[in-house]
């Protein structure tokens, strides 16, 4: 019995167990305003259809020529999840509760193994839509908002947050007109608002947009009017970038031989 | 409700011990479900790997059917949607804790929405194998947020009962290694480089998720069970917990030819 203690006495690994980074960690840290990370987050959001993804990569390529450090992430499913969001769809057993978490979940994978890793590492990184398309689709679909807070807690704060908004209507139309094929949760139709696919996704993207703007002031949103002309509105996106974010923090430097081949 | 496998204990959930109005879910309903919709009883059995649970949930259900009533089982990565996914995730190792902690949410909730509400609201006995307890503790023994674990599972029901088989984490090892006469990777928490050394970090990281439990039992009011007698005097003891619940009578039981090998 002896032996036993011995073995289970030097457990003061446990108290490791306070040093260890704590996970939901890098929002927390970021009340005052400053980021443990080097690294920058510039996210878009809004509506399909709204522009936003138009501008993002016209900012994108502004950087990228311009020689920046940066790194481009979508809100898409990874190969983490594609079996079972497949699955899930094809049989239509997803729930607002399951649809979300499955997100949340591939989310978490590139959060961990992308996003903070390159944050850390002093990058910009460019995120096409982030936690709050999930806060705006998934409440849409019924989930609890306090839930949801919750369960992105790990998420990393944007610097920065452009909220495209265009008409619901111009909007969809620009959806519907370009892609006649809606598909069955794309168009909310698990919701039950209307049998017709191009009528519920109408519905169901008014009630994303309602969420949008309800989160707007207290999250900081740079509300951008995507009905502006292209070249206009990336105009004001870039000199927003450029007040709201250290940009000279990412660019090159003109003779650091160093910090030249340590790039990719 | 079938009125023949009713439990005829008070449907609790409507009150607590303190006679304070409970609701059956712990924080709010999974969007689409209400309270008194949910009839049933669910019990869950939990305790580290080697506590025995598996032969008390298999032997329980055979002596609750003898009794008439329908017993429902679920357990961990049982989903339809994702226990693939887990599967070969855990085959990798290449998955982050938080990624794992949400794919196992998913699993659960897909459970919970599709086997144990179903089955409870027609008034079966669901026996959980493990239930969000398990989930909890071994997300906050690799350092994620108690509160933020507790904030997942906001919608599973609260349990009827909880059993806690409460083994020392020797007697666990002995248990696992005539099992599978091999520890594995999960079991002894290696992810977590607590020691390269198995038989150590295997008690450590059973005594971690032991101490969690505690934790857990105390906010959650487990019932526990000494789990390192037998298998016929621990089933007495659950049985007659069981029973005082469900009303049923008596609690004589023999395990059928079957079964008879797992009593001892």
């Amino acid at each position: 019995m002896n032996v036993w203690e011995a073995l289970v006495n030097p457990l003061p690994t446990m108290q490791a167990e306070e040093e260890a980074p704590s996970l939901p960690a890098p929002q927390l840290l970021k009340t005052d305003g400053t980021r443990p990370y080097p690294g920058a987050l510039i996210v878009v959001e809004g509506i399909d259809g709204s522009g936003k993804s138009t501008q993002l990569y016209l900012l994108k390529r502004w950087l990228e020529i311009g020689g920046y450090r940066l790194h481009f992430t979508e809100w898409n499913s990874s190969e983490l999840v594609k079996s079972a969001t497949k699955r899930g769809k094809q049989s239509r057993l997803l729930t607002p509760v399951t649809f979300s978490l499955l997100h949340a979940a591939d989310f978490a994978d590139r959060c961990e193994r992308q996003i903070l890793p390159l944050l850390q590492g002093g990058y910009l990184v460019l995120a096409d839509r982030y936690i709050y398309t999930a806060f705006a689709r998934d409440t849409a679909r019924g989930c609890s908002p306090e839930w949801l807070r919750n369960l992105y807690r790990f998420a990393p704060l944007p610097d920065l947050t452009f909220y495209f908004r265009a008409p619901l209507e111009v909007a969809v139309n620009r959806i519907l007109s370009g892609r006649p094929k809606l598909k069955y949760y794309e168009a909310g139709m698990d919701l039950g608002l209307s049998f017709d696919r191009a009528e519920s996704f109408r519905v169901f993207q008014g009630m994303i947009m309602s969420e949008y703007d309800r989160m707007a002031e207290g999250d900081n949103f740079v509300v951008m009017d995507g009905t502006q002309q292209v070249n206009k509105l990336q105009k004001k996106m870039r000199e927003i970038a450029g007040e709201r974010v250290d940009l000279k923090h990412f660019r090159p430097k003109e003779k650091g031989r160093a910090e030249r081949a340590s790039r990719p | 409700m079938s009125r023949k496998n009713k439990p005829k204990s008070t449907a609790t959930g409507r009150k607590n011990g303190r006679g304070e109005m409970t609701s059956r879910f712990y924080g709010l309903p999974i969007p689409g479900y209400k309270d008194e919709e949910v009839g049933g009883s669910l019990i869950v059995l939990e305790g580290t790997d080697g506590s025995g649970r598996s032969t008390q949930i298999t032997l329980l259900t055979e002596w609750l059917e003898s009794q008439g009533f329908a017993v429902q089982t679920m357990g961990l990565r049982r989903s339809y949607l994702v226990a693939e996914d887990i599967d070969d995730l855990l085959a990798n190792n290449a998955v982050t804790r938080m990624t794992l902690a949400l794919m196992y949410a998913t699993d659960f909730y897909d459970q919970l929405e599709h086997r144990i509400l179903p089955a409870l609201r027609s008034g079966m006995v669901v026996l959980a194998d493990r239930y969000i307890y398990t989930l909890i503790a071994r997300g906050v023994v690799r350092g994620i947020d108690r509160e933020y674990m507790h904030g997942l599972y906001q919608m599973a029901l609260r349990p009827h009962l909880t059993f806690w088989l409460n083994v020392r984490p020797e007697v666990a090892f002995e248990r696992e290694f005539r099992k599978s006469h091999a520890i594995s990777y999960w079991e002894s928490g290696r992810d977590m480089s607590l020691s390269s050394d198995l038989f150590r970090s295997f008690i450590r990281y059973q005594s971690m998720v032991k101490k969690e439990f505690e934790t857990l039992g105390r906010r959650h009011t487990f019932v526990p069970v000494d789990g390192g007698r037998s298998v016929p005097e621990v089933n007495q003891e659950v049985r007659e917990r069981i029973a005082a619940h469900l009303g049923i009578r008596s609690t004589r039981y023999r395990p059928s030819g079957a079964l008879a090998a797992a009593w001892r």
